[in-house]
């Protein structure tokens, strides 16, 4: 295991007065404005927010696709300058390369490094192990559920070794069922290598039931409105979701993202105007009025 | 702390087989032991709707068969006149002392000949033009006003020139199939690389890769499916360009030979010649829809 498992004390991400806008003919709009958030090495960061509040934005920053207009992101002291082997990222349209077995998959990062083969081989087949999908190595991606694509997504990324794992999403696309799983997987994976990770998502169940703390961004344009500590004792089980605590924390976190939906929905909706949908009909049918 | 893996497994080997996409192997509890019986009508229950297609197709050409014969034997003269046009049965005569001329056989392998020179040139150089096009704006910018400007003329309108053009009569009919399938296979290839997925692009920085193996790794394997798309299209419109050539500037070939036959009043050979040419297509596009099939392991037929 000690293939994959972090080093202790790396992967500490530091994002300072972070800025990021787009140049669009009417000017530049402001995507993500004055933003600090950090996550600490080994530790479970998770980002939620009203759609459209540069969530991705931010987690794609980190990863070195974007450049901030202003501030600074790090690793370890070290600006991110691009995209790199030592941030592992997991998309949400899982992005396996649909000509590649499951096996060389895996392989891929290490095969860029030029790793030779029969180590490469045995790596990936511990890594899958890892994700129970030992029996998957000589299948093509498109022969597999969403939820074992998913999981081959997520050892990919970390078969490098790297310093930070980022999500983006990652559940998104998978059922209800499929979900809870993953995320219990998850969850047990990153228990087990200790390795910081930063999750993008819009599911409040899902950040509180992984993360140690929680940040909850503004809408667009995105900045960070509250961070909340997550103080769940672990290892966590499915059955936590039901505690009061965890309820309370639900409570919370929902209000905070409530308020910042509606400012994102541009005041189309007011709070009366959600309960319009209890008029009254005076017994007569929605046809006969029309 | 040690518990939790052996939980993931848990769950992972509880969920594997309810979404394992490839069904396991029924086993039933054999009771009776398999006879051939059995297996047989086993085996036609899973291949009824492919037997019934094959069998309505085989009946459909023997229909038309008939019609054709039917249609010469009357000499019917309804707006088409059939006066002159031979019966399958004279058609199979002239075909069986073709495959014993030397003349016939030279002609088809000179075609082929040709085709195998003209196509593999325009795809020796249009795979690598469209992918480089595709990678790099520069190369797009400058080479796509041109070839936009001579793809929409067909290769027969480049008779003239390519006689101007070559010193032999053979290389200008080389040069006529080049044309006809190279432009085919340049726009799917560079059609390929404008579809890559993006995030697959990312994926691969995210792992580590540098731009030479994100070409090798990612856009090239991505584009494949585009590019034997353009390898069919491109070899049929090959096979059409070098009948015209060989009909306008020809000696030999089998594009030639069918004319030659009209001249020479064998109005069977006629018809040899145009089924010769069909067989030919045919068995061509089979060959590059099997080696794509090779070279695309991962893909769904």
């Amino acid at each position: 295991m000690s293939l994959v498992e972090a080093k202790a004390g790396e992967g500490h991400i530091e994002v300072k007065n972070f800025a990021l806008s787009y140049e669009t003919i009417d000017g530049s709009v402001a995507a993500v404005t004055n933003t600090q958030i950090h996550v600490k090495p080994g530790e479970f960061v998770s980002i939620v927010g009203p759609s459209g509040c540069g969530k991705s934005t931010l987690l794609n920053a980190v990863a070195g696709f974007l450049k901030p207009t202003a501030g600074t992101v790090t690793v370890d002291g070290e600006e991110v300058k691009g995209p790199s082997a030592e941030r592992g990222m997991v998309f949400q349209q899982y992005s396996l390369f649909p000509w590649k077995t499951v096996q060389e998959n895996v392989e891929f990062g290490l095969k860029m490094r030029c790793m030779d083969r029969s180590r490469r081989d045995r790596a990936a087949r511990t890594l899958l192990g890892l994700a129970g999908l030992e029996a998957f190595g000589k299948h093509y991606p498109d022969r597999l559920s969403g939820g074992m694509k998913q999981r081959v997504g997520i050892v990919r990324a970390l078969a490098t070794g790297p310093k930070v794992l980022l999500l983006d999403e990652p559940f998104g696309a998978l059922d209800a069922q499929t979900r809870v799983i993953m995320q219990q997987i998850l969850n047990n994976m990153w228990q087990r290598l200790k390795i910081s990770v930063l999750f993008v998502t819009h599911d409040i169940d899902e950040a509180i039931f992984l993360s140690d703390r929680v940040y909850c961004m503004t809408a667009r344009p995105g900045s960070i409105k509250a961070e909340v500590p997550i103080p769940l004792e672990r290892p966590r089980q499915q059955s936590m979701m039901m505690s009061s605590e965890f309820l309370a924390l639900k409570r919370g976190l929902m209000s905070l993202i409530r308020e910042e939906s509606l400012k994102a929905m541009g005041g189309e909706i007011s709070d009366q105007g959600l309960q319009g949908l209890n008029i009254d009909l005076h017994g007569q049918s929605l046809a006969e009025i029309l | 702390m040690s518990s939790s893996p052996a939980h993931a497994l848990h769950l992972t080997e509880r969920e594997t087989p309810a979404i394992a996409a490839e069904p396991a192997p029924t086993v039933e509890p054999v009771h009776s032991p398999v006879t051939i019986a059995v297996l047989a009508a086993r085996w036609f229950r899973l291949n009824k709707s492919r037997l019934r297609a094959t069998l309505i197709g085989a009946l459909s050409l023997v229909a038309f068969l008939i019609l054709w014969h039917l249609l010469t034997k009357y000499r019917v003269v309804f707006f088409v006149r059939f006066t002159n046009v031979p019966s399958p049965l004279a058609v199979y005569e002239s075909f069986t002392t073709a495959i014993h001329d030397p003349k016939f056989l030279m002609h088809v392998s000179l075609s082929c000949r040709r085709i195998i020179f003209g196509f593999s040139l325009a795809a020796l150089v249009a795979v690598p033009l469209g992918l480089v096009m595709g990678r790099f704006k520069l190369i797009h910018e400058t080479v796509f006003p041109v070839a936009e400007v001579l793809r929409p003329i067909p290769a027969i309108a480049w008779v003239p020139m390519a006689i101007m053009l070559w010193p032999t009569n053979e290389q200008s009919i080389v040069f006529i199939t080049f044309l006809g399938s190279f432009f085919p296979i340049l726009v799917n290839t560079l059609h390929g690389m404008v579809l890559v997925d993006p995030v697959l692009v990312r994926a691969a920085r995210c792992l580590g890769a540098k731009e030479a193996s994100i070409f090798r790794e990612v856009y090239f394997p991505a584009s494949l499916p585009h590019i034997f798309t353009g390898l069919t299209v491109g070899m049929g419109v090959a096979w059409v360009s070098l009948i015209a050539a060989e009909m306008i500037s020809g000696q030999y070939g089998i594009g030639y030979f069918t004319w030659e036959a009209y001249s020479l009043v064998q109005y069977a050979d006629i018809a040899l010649g145009m089924i010769a040419i069909g067989v030919l297509g045919l068995t061509s596009s089979v060959l590059i829809r099997s080696a794509g099939r090779l070279a695309m392991p991962w893909g769904r037929t």
